[in-house]
């Protein structure tokens, strides 16, 4: 194609006018590479940090709700109040763990019987959240044999594990005894056996863990539980996979989505931030290469004029200066491509004396293809207002000028 | 012999705002093929008007055109394009070489554009009128190492490329000195002589005007004497 090798020679013909022209776009390139990837490497980082020690989805019984039954004869609805006479709970919580057990999106599964109670020692008393557990899948869903900072993560029949600020408000330590009270009203003597720090305060001062058997008494819950803790291999697919367990199982399943609707509303918030520094990274490069083809076709004016005049369509013309756009925008969004990818690894690579990251930056999620085709497309369509007028271009006046 | 160029009656007015000017007042022109006409006439009097309307880069308010026996009146924008590109020729006072082309792809530019690429034959083709033209060690140079002189040349060989029927030359030795210039000249009248190429040379030199063998002269947008 002949407008081909023209347009590459126009380029060629000032090569230090087209290196800057190809640095611009490249530039522009390397801020969205890295503004997606540092945006993509903060979302991963935060949903870790709220996932990591969670669950993704929750599945517990519905919320039984007061409702008004119409009555088909008398004026006076009837109203249906709730029944407190039976603990929410789930029965057969074996068959839907064998159903999520079967199913490969689940990573793992923690059945589980959460109940409010206090810990007792002497006249200190604190509320705790218990959460009890079958010892031998202790960190299914949270890490807690890594987070035990003295004793160990071992759940006997009469042990617990306690947050290491409750361990200071009550001044316990492990292998010491406390009284457990629960909400049903029933007072056992348990051994501290471990005492964990996750570093988050709400956990720290007021959960306990206990093994499944030792709660069921306690918790006068001699087959059912109250709970089923889901892990999946993918987080972002939890949304889906409570719709769908809610429907196979009856059971509210909640995602961690919506437990966190505040985070996921900040994501999502930095999220369009990102776009909207973006769009202006690749309209500032579109625009400059707009300018830099209007001045190249104004330059060649006369060169354009003779061509018109013996006999060369405006499509050709047209063609040489869109090329132009195309090939600068290759070049250039190849290369920041490339830079952009090195300057995130290298990023990457920096961590602070404590040995964290010195930006949760993901080279990974650069959006490398994204950015290539929007900047190479925009490069043609900003090519074709230079194109269009010099195609348009009266060739007497050009030449006579 | 019938006429390769056949114009009549050209009348070519311009608009400016509310104001009307006349340029051309009803031109009759006939060229003959093998033809070497000088156009003559003082600035202003009309005959670059003329020259672009018989090339095509200016459609007349009035009259008719016809070119090889083809009336021209009807073509659209692109055909017209397509008839400078197969049957006629350029030189401008100003060579308008591209800068970033040798010598020879500068002469085969107007059968390259159209065809895609420089084909060997093109290429045989421009290094032949590019020797013809005194050129034949300058071949491979940039257009932007070559002199006036040499550039205008390559411009001449240029607008031979397509073998056109009329050339069409709008000051060709205005730029150029003495000795360039009388080279210019030699070589068209050579072209004329060897090729029966017709050219219509619009020139305001006196000198370019004697070594024509017809003068055509424009007066205030009439034909002053033939």
């Amino acid at each position: 194609m002949f407008a081909f090798t023209v347009a590459r020679r126009y380029l060629f013909s000032n090569p230090a006018q087209t290196a800057l022209l190809v640095s611009g776009v490249t530039l522009g390139v390397m801020a969205f590479v890295f503004i997606t990837a540092l945006i993509g490497g903060l979302a991963i980082r935060l949903t870790d940090d709220v996932t990591a020690n969670s669950a993704h989805i929750s599945l517990d019984p519905e919320t039984r709700m007061a409702r008004v039954l119409p009555s088909p004869d008398a004026e006076v609805a009837s109203v249906a109040i709730i029944s407190t006479f039976q603990r929410r709970q789930i029965r057969a919580w074996k068959s839907t763990v064998s159903l999520l057990r079967s199913h490969p999106a689940v990573s793992a599964i923690s059945p589980q019987i959460s109940g409010s109670a206090f810990l007792v020692k002497g006249e200190a008393v604190s509320p705790v959240a218990v959460t009890a557990l079958d010892p031998a899948d202790i960190d299914a869903i949270s890490s807690i044999s890594t987070e035990i900072i003295s004793g160990e993560a071992s759940l006997g029949a009469d042990g617990i594990l306690i947050g290491s600020r409750l361990a200071e408000t009550l001044g316990l330590s492990s292998g010491q005894p406390v009284l457990l009270r629960t909400d049903r009203g029933i007072d056992r003597l348990l051994i501290v056996r471990g005492v964990f720090q996750t570093g988050l305060q709400s956990l720290d001062e007021r959960v306990a863990y206990l093994s499944i058997q030792t709660a069921r008494p306690l918790f006068l819950l001699p087959e059912g539980i109250t709970n089923i803790e889901i892990k999946l291999y993918d987080p972002d697919s939890a949304r889906e996979m409570a719709t769908f367990l809610h429907e196979a199982t009856g059971l509210r399943a909640t995602s961690w989505q919506e437990k966190n609707a505040s985070l996921e509303g900040a994501l999502d918030a930095q999220s369009q931030t990102g776009t909207l520094i973006q769009a202006f990274s690749l309209i500032s490069v579109l625009i400059g290469i707009a300018s830099a083809l209007s001045l190249s076709a104004n330059r060649r004016r006369g060169e354009i004029g003779i061509m018109r005049a013996f006999g060369v369509s405006s499509a050709f013309v047209a063609a040489v200066f869109v090329l132009q756009g195309l090939l600068i925008g290759m070049v250039g969004a190849g290369i920041g491509c490339a830079s952009g990818f090195a300057l995130c690894s290298w990023l990457e690579t920096l961590t602070k004396p404590d040995g964290t990251m010195v930006l949760p930056i993901a080279p990974r999620e650069g959006g490398y293809i994204a950015v290539f085709l929007l900047t190479t497309i925009g490069a043609v369509l900003a090519s074709v207002i230079p194109a269009r007028s010099a195609a348009r271009l009266d060739p007497l006046e050009a030449i006579q000028q | 012999m019938s006429a390769l160029l056949d114009a009549r009656g050209i009348g070519m007015t311009f608009r400016n705002g509310d104001e009307l000017t006349e340029v051309l007042k009803g031109v009759d022109l006939i060229l003959e093929q093998g033809e070497l006409a000088a156009l003559l006439g003082a600035s202003g009097s009309g005959k670059s008007t003329l020259l672009s309307i018989v090339g095509l880069l200016l459609k007349p308010t009035a009259g008719t055109l016809s070119i090889a026996g083809q009336s021209v009146e009807g073509l659209s924008d692109l055909e017209r394009a397509q008839f400078r590109n197969r049957r006629l020729g350029f030189i401008f006072q100003f060579h308008h070489l591209l800068p970033d082309f040798t010598a020879t792809e500068n002469v085969a530019f107007p059968a390259a554009a159209p065809a895609g690429a420089i084909s060997p034959a093109m290429r045989r083709r421009a290094r032949d009128l590019l020797a013809r033209v005194g050129l034949a060690d300058r071949m491979d140079f940039p257009a932007t190492r070559l002199s006036g002189g040499q550039k205008q040349r390559v411009a001449i060989a240029r607008a031979l490329m397509n073998k056109p029927e009329l050339i069409l030359a709008d000051e060709p030795t205005g730029s150029l000195d003495r000795v360039a210039a009388e080279q210019v000249l030699d070589l068209m009248r050579e072209v004329n002589r060897d090729d029966k190429a017709t050219f219509l040379i619009c020139t305001h030199d006196e000198h370019v005007a004697a070594r024509c063998t017809r003068r055509v002269t424009l007066k205030d947008g009439s034909i002053e004497g033939v």
